[in-house]
């Protein structure tokens, strides 16, 4: 009976080895389509980072943008989502953590991942129990708009959003769903006035998307408490 | 940018003609000095000779060099090189820090200009934050360079504005905008120096030769926008807090009774990165490019924005623009 024991335990051990390690969802942003770079953000900062902490800030994954150009027609790309939450920009880059500015939200997909119940069917629930199932979510710029969850997302596939005309898109090209209404503000981030650019000045420009720095549930930025007063001189003046 | 005094600048640094002022004084000081040394009483206590330890021997031998350095933009590479390598090897002895100084020049066709967005910008100072880490800024002065004004929505008046606050931001009816140091095109704070230890570079910046100044704090008082800070105490920072990524005319060192500004990270941005506080400004507020590229974001957004500066009337002409959405 031990020996069955032992054989039980060791078989399961290889089976859980094999898997991986690691228990979880097949998440589509685990997997880089074809077309996809590995877009080093900054090898100085990531030696030096390198050496402070390891595995921090090596690459971030970037897509092209499609169907805007930067300045001057140039074609830009965009860093994508990231799934585990302490590679690329949602950890660290340049000399601060940004966790406040950068929405954690692949951390929060994994902890809450959509397929755990949305699996390719209807789910069907009361409606005054579907709050109750996305806690995690805020709804504020659907109580704002008036919009209903199939608004934004597809109803057939909770992975993808529905466009306007019919079309989906994927989380990655959420820039094509938040342009419908927001035109202006993707106009000035095609152009480089609206939101970050991640590698330097010069060079290829990677720039990251909307739900990087806007919760899409809750995209106004928090009120918090600044970083520390300077000991002015002259406090009240701009002239010494 | 009517004016651009950088195109005048001659790019070699051993010609003569870059500074109006004799600058063979410290050269005349080293050789009067070098002859006194050995007999002078007064001259003992800072002579390597009678040091303690073999370290402190040669932190003063090193030390006594630096008092017949050349003005930096009269020194031949060689010269350079043996600076940086004294500087270093100081940082090690006094400090035990491994720093990197380097000597990066400006790249051609190439004229860095800012643009700071007042409808994004929160005032939460993470530039600020960001940039006392990047620059070795003095912990225990609390030097910042960079400023950031509360203001009442509707005007820009800088004698209204805050720039002390320190509650939750942002404030309802208010606006946000930053202060740093403009590098102008037209600097009035060039001129004024006496010794000629500042300058601009061909790419725009204006940087200090740290151990060329005097002190005299000239410049300070020339500036229109308070960019520029004096060290009253040569400045703090923790040993695991040095930022060892330097350039000569940056973050390097700083001693007591020099001056020193924003030289929009020359470290960085020389070498393709954004500067500190563009980098870290978490709501994209800040937007750092080259003039010169009509392809660079900092050109769409003069193009496309409704833009303007502070104190044009001065006709200082700073490669700094507001802009809002």
């Amino acid at each position: 009976m031990r020996r069955l024991w032992a054989a039980a335990t060791i078989t399961c051990l290889t089976i859980w080895l094999s898997s991986g390690c690691r228990e979880g969802h097949q998440v589509r942003w685990d997997q880089l389509p074809p077309g996809t770079v590995l877009v080093p953000v900054d090898s100085a900062t990531a030696a030096r980072n390198a050496a402070l902490q390891p595995g921090v800030l090596a690459t971030v994954p970037a897509v092209p943008v499609v169907g805007w150009t930067g300045p001057g027609g140039r074609p830009f790309e965009m860093a994508r989502r990231t799934a585990a939450a302490d590679s690329g920009p949602a950890r660290r880059f340049g000399t601060i953590s940004l966790t406040i500015a950068l929405r954690n939200s692949a951390a929060a997909l994994e902890q809450y991942p959509c397929t755990s119940c949305h699996q390719g069917r209807r789910v069907i629930m009361r409606e005054k129990r579907i709050a109750d199932a996305h806690q995690n979510i805020r709804p504020v710029h659907p109580k704002q708009t008036g919009a209903k969850c199939a608004t934004c997302h597809a109803a057939d596939n909770v992975e993808l959003l529905a466009l306007e005309n019919g079309d989906h898109a994927t989380f990655d090209q959420v820039y094509e769903l938040c342009a419908q209404c927001h035109f202006a503000q993707v106009a000035a981030w095609a152009g480089g006035a609206h939101g970050k650019r991640l590698d330097g000045w010069e060079g290829r420009r990677v720039v990251l998307a909307c739900t990087a720095c806007h919760d899409p549930h809750r995209p106004a930025i928090q009120p918090r408490i600044p970083f520390r007063a300077p000991q002015l001189e002259r406090a009240r003046s701009h002239t010494p | 940018m009517t004016r651009d005094r950088t195109a005048e600048l001659p790019e070699s640094p051993d010609d003569g003609t870059l500074l109006q002022k004799p600058v063979d004084r410290r050269g005349a000081l080293g050789l009067l000095v070098g002859g006194l040394a050995a007999g002078a009483a007064a001259l003992s206590a800072c002579t390597p000779l009678n040091a303690a330890t073999p370290k402190e021997r040669e932190i003063r031998l090193l030390e006594w060099e630096e008092f017949t350095q050349k003005h930096y933009r009269r020194m031949t590479e060689k010269e350079r090189a043996e600076t940086i390598e004294r500087l270093e090897r100081l940082a090690k002895l006094r400090d035990n820090q491994d720093v990197t100084i380097a000597t990066t020049g400006a790249q051609p066709g190439v004229l860095f200009g800012y643009a700071f967005n007042i409808s994004k910008c929160q005032g939460f100072r993470n530039c600020v934050e960001a940039c006392i880490n990047e620059n070795n800024l003095d912990r225990r002065a609390g030097t910042q360079y960079i400023r950031i004004f509360e203001m009442e929505n509707g005007v820009v008046d800088l004698d209204e504005a805050n720039p002390t606050y320190q509650h939750e931001v942002p404030t309802p009816g208010h606006f946000y905008l930053g202060a740093q140091c403009f590098q102008c095109a037209d600097p009035p704070c060039v001129p004024v120096c006496p010794v000629g230890a500042t300058w601009q570079e061909p790419d725009g910046i204006v940087v200090i030769d740290y151990d060329w100044c005097v002190g005299c704090r000239a410049c300070m008082a020339a500036c229109p926008y308070w960019a520029r800070r004096f060290n009253w105490d040569a400045p703090e920072v923790p040993r695991e807090e040095v930022n060892p990524d330097q350039h000569y005319l940056g973050n390097r060192a700083r001693h007591k009774g020099c001056m020193e500004k924003c030289t929009f990270c020359i470290h960085r941005t020389r070498k393709g990165r954004l500067p500190a506080c563009a980098e870290a400004c978490p709501t994209g507020a800040r937007v750092f490019g080259n003039l010169l590229d009509p392809n660079s974001e900092i050109r769409w957004v003069l193009a496309n924005k409704h833009i303007f500066r502070l104190k044009e009337e001065l006709a200082t002409e700073p490669r700094f623009w507001y802009f809002s959405d």
